[in-house]
């Protein structure tokens, strides 16, 4: 034993003499508010980019890097309002098939060349084959008119759409233009991963595998100069590892987990340095019902299922306060938000009657309720899948499922991971799932529970089909008068509320910290820190050496 | 003994194709495909068909799974082993740049617990059932136990967050690149400290477990009496008689360890960002990323076949017996 202590003092020791004087610690942000130039962003990335292709990007952390790199078609604000980025203006024809963009005649990639509205078209091509495999801007230009779609001059482009839809325009943040005189050589999804040609007020500097992506400020980018210099972004697959870096400061910032948030979002030490910040984003959890299960085919089942989620229990012990109750698809930072919907609250007896009502009662005995028919009993018992990569939802499954037996619901948990649980929902083969969506600044919600959307077409994998809400979304996906479009949403989302094909548990509430001296963070109802513009182009470093 | 050698090799060549047959047959037949991951990619926006058929056609999903097996075994042979999935670079080019920094990691935690690990055996063996022995087998069973990722956290608290000692994550430094070569040197080996510690800890306890009993056993044996009674010291009965009887059943062990050379380290890989092949095959198993996956299980099976290879020339080293057989063969 002694051995071993001599060992690891030698370690120790060896470690000692080997460590590197450190970085010293910046010195305390000044309390100067005016935007200074230069400095370093140090970001983090949880898992490396798939690509630089911004047209075959799949993940967020892609657009996260390519918002840099490139200047899309259109910007949202703060807001949501769609301002411009690339297209300096932009004219839409009456019946709304019919984008006419003007581009920043300055505009330039990064090796010199002018951006063209032949490129433009180039990508837009690029988009709509489907070898390019371009899982994230592919669905939103489905309805693109290729061959009506016209370069005007140098400039000026007419894109045109098979359709009118009221959210198209805004689906132009996701486009970045690439150089046609670039990617056309060679194999446009293989060739263009490692390397990148933008028209964005960054270059890249390097990037290294897994570890990180260095870019630089442009000095001859034609549009706004953002304020930072140097942006890196550090891949950090874990948490706790990410977390402890910001507490070194060797990262900027980071999304914290609930349990570290609740931990140390009060520790006075860390609030010298760190800004903690706490922001709802569009996206929801919710447990999914397979409409085409005979058994969950019931509204009012479903209902009663959904009055025995313990919503306040889940909030406050599994988010410790950081989520919110939801009444149905429309998060309430959203225009199309319906305030008079309320929420289903957590009722176990309430449910009970309603189940008695419905003909389920325990008339053997056993805890369960049944059906009470001699010949083909039935349980009330469906299996509830959660993917295994979620502590907090495997957590809230089992609340659920000690819930539901209270109120004598038999749920069997199935944990899966993600490949097969996509394939088995997609397929049908599941009765209840509890999930998460993301969504987009548009509110239209048409691929979740349009009745032509059932897998694969869409992602109604719920099966369900109501014709009037089946009318409003068609309705207000065409409606391009924002009152009437508010209208028919509110509308909708007391169908949906009403119908109950989701249950809509929480909204969770994204957790940030960021080290003090980046200033100019602002968050956008919606979105967050990043996506939007000026967003992440707006911060600056309080320390940041002069020039 | 050509034909020996001869027979070996084919049998080696009839393993290798078992297993590659035997892994695509699995990883095939678990739910899921690339299009699932595509469409878990693309979130809310619907994939259109096109699409969804485009990437079907690219995997030769589409078609029967011999099929699909002749597509892959066509490229195998040609050492083309396909694009990614996930990524689209070439699966031999993502192998090679990560497998190294596995092999590096793994190699030297084995070596240290086999190093650490033995001694503590010899010494366990020798005061086998004392107070102190019990204490230590007892505190090593307690350190098998202790799960690697909250060591590894409790590891980086103590000396990357308190101490500031050694390095957060990750295998180099931010300046590393402007260091002169010591220096390169030493920042390497600083960043091994943490990752190494916490996948030798539990082996250390393996080896010592291990080589104890393998060295309870000879001790008892009769040559061992016979060392005793002409007089040899402890020591000496202890490390030229007991230990190079031991050696057999060690290198059984290390045999056997090999194959997690590869993918036994996802979890350190994971919380110290060490761009290994562990995290590699965890990705590419949960995005069904079957190119990745089958490439790796080549690269696994080589490397155990040619570590059996290995340990039978140990064998033959450590024990006459073998050579003399083989020599009448």
């Amino acid at each position: 034993m002694k051995r071993a202590l001599l060992w690891l003092c030698l370690l120790l020791s060896l470690c000692l003499a080997c460590g590197r004087e450190r970085k010293a610690a910046p010195p305390p942000p000044v309390a100067d508010n005016t935007p200074r130039d230069g400095g370093t962003l140090v970001r983090r990335l949880e898992t490396d980019i798939i690509t630089l292709n911004p047209v075959t990007a799949s993940s967020r952390y892609d657009s996260y890097v390519a918002q840099y790199l490139f200047t899309p078609m259109v910007y949202v604000d703060r807001g949501l309002q769609p301002v411009p980025g690339l297209a300096k203006s932009w004219d839409i024809s009456k019946d709304g098939k019919l984008y006419r963009f003007e581009l920043n005649p300055k505009a330039t990639f990064s090796d010199g060349t002018p951006v063209r509205a032949s490129d433009v078209l180039f990508t837009l091509r690029k988009i709509a084959d489907p070898a390019s495999e371009a899982v994230q801007t592919a669905g939103s230009f489905e309805l693109l008119d290729l061959p009506n779609t016209k370069v005007i001059d140098d400039h000026t482009i007419e894109v045109a759409f098979r359709e009118a839809l009221a959210m198209q325009l805004v689906r132009f943040r996701d486009v970045y233009i690439v150089p046609e005189h670039v990617y056309s050589k060679g194999n446009f999804r293989n060739d263009y991963n490692t390397t990148v040609v933008g028209n964005g007020p960054y270059t890249l500097v390097r990037r290294e595998a897994n570890r990180e992506i260095v870019l630089q400020r442009r000095k001859d980018y034609w549009g706004t100069q953002p304020h930072i210099q140097t942006i890196i972004f550090k891949i950090i697959n874990d948490h706790g590892t990410a977390w402890n870096a910001l507490k070194r400061q060797e990262i900027d910032e980071t999304v914290i987990a609930s349990d570290t948030w609740l931990r140390e979002h009060n520790d006075p030490v860390l609030n010298r340095y760190i800004d903690f910040r706490r922001f709802y984003k569009f996206n929801y959890n919710y447990i999914a019902w397979n409409g085409r299960n005979p058994l969950l085919a019931d509204k009012r089942l479903r209902r009663a299922l959904a009055m025995c989620i313990p919503t306040d229990a889940v909030i406050n012990d599994l988010y410790h306060g950081t989520a919110r109750a939801m009444s149905g698809q429309f998060t309430p930072d959203s225009w199309a938000y319906n305030p008079n919907v309320p929420v289903i609250r957590y009722d176990p007896v309430g449910a009970q009657q309603m189940l008695a009502s419905l003909g389920w009662t325990d008339h053997d005995g056993d805890g369960i309720l049944d059906n009470g028919k001699d010949k083909g009993r039935q349980k009330l018992a469906f299996e509830l899948l959660a993917l295994s990569g979620s502590a907090t939802g495997k957590q809230l499954v089992q609340m659920v499922q000690a819930e539901m037996k209270k109120a004598g619901v038999q749920v069997d948990v199935v944990i899966l991971d993600g490949a097969t649980a996509i394939q088995r929902i997609y397929n049908g083969n599941y009765e209840a799932a509890y999930l998460s969506w993301d969504l987009d600044p548009d509110p239209d919600p048409y691929a979740l529970f349009h009745s032509s959307q059932f897998p694969p077409r869409g992602q109604n994998f719920a099966f369900y089909a109501n014709p009037e809400a089946d009318r409003l979304m068609d309705a207000a996906r065409r409606e391009l008068d924002q009152s009437k479009r508010k209208d028919l949403y509110w509308r909708l989302h007391e169908v949906l509320a009403e119908d109950q094909p989701y249950a809509w548990v929480v909204q969770a509430s994204a957790k940030w910290g960021i080290n003090k001296r980046v200033r100019g963070v602002d968050v956008s109802p919606g979105l967050g820190l990043f996506l939007w513009y000026p967003g992440e182009l707006g911060w600056w470093i309080a320390n940041a050496p002069q020039r | 003994m050509g034909a020996y050698l001869v027979r070996r090799f084919l049998y080696a060549i009839l393993t290798f194709f078992g297993i590659t047959v035997a892994t695509f047959t699995l990883i095939h037949s678990v739910p899921g495909d690339p299009v699932s991951f595509y469409i878990g990619r693309a979130g809310i926006a619907s994939l259109p068909k096109s699409t969804i058929a485009a990437i079907k056609r690219e995997y030769h999903l589409d078609e029967p799974l011999p099929v699909q097996y002749l597509y892959w075994l066509r490229g195998a042979v040609t050492l083309d082993f396909g694009r990614s999935v996930i990524d689209r670079r070439p699966v031999t080019e993502r192998i090679f740049e990560k497998l190294p920094h596995t092999l590096q990691l793994n190699v030297a935690a084995f070596a240290i617990a086999a190093l650490f690990g033995i001694p503590i055996g010899l010494w366990s063996a020798k005061h086998s059932g004392r107070r102190r022995e019990r204490a230590a087998a007892v505190g090593f069973f307690l350190l098998y136990s202790l799960p690697s990722f909250w060591v590894a956290l409790w590891l980086m608290q103590i000396f990357a967050v308190k101490l500031g000692i050694l390095p957060l994550y990750g295998m180099v430094s931010d300046d590393y690149h402007d260091l002169d070569r010591w220096h390169r040197f030493t920042d390497r080996l600083l960043h091994f400290v943490l990752p190494v510690i916490t996948l030798t800890y539990a082996q250390l306890a393996i080896y010592a477990r291990f080589s104890k009993s393998a060295l309870t056993e000879v001790i008892r044996q009769d040559f061992i009496t016979t060392a005793r009674a002409k007089g040899a010291g402890e020591a000496a009965v202890l490390w030229h008689h007991a230990l190079r009887n031991a050696l057999i059943p060690l290198i059984t062990l290390l045999g056997l360890t090999i194959p997690y050379l590869i993918s036994g380290s996802v979890i350190v890989e994971t919380i110290f960002q060490w761009d290994g092949a562990g995290l590699l095959y965890y990705d590419a198993i949960a995005a069904r990323d079957y190119p990745t996956v089958m490439g790796l299980t080549v690269a696994t099976a080589l490397i155990t076949l040619l570590a059996s290879v290995f340990a039978d020339v140990l064998y033959a080293f450590a024990d006459p017996r073998v050579r003399l057989g083989e020599g009448a063969r």
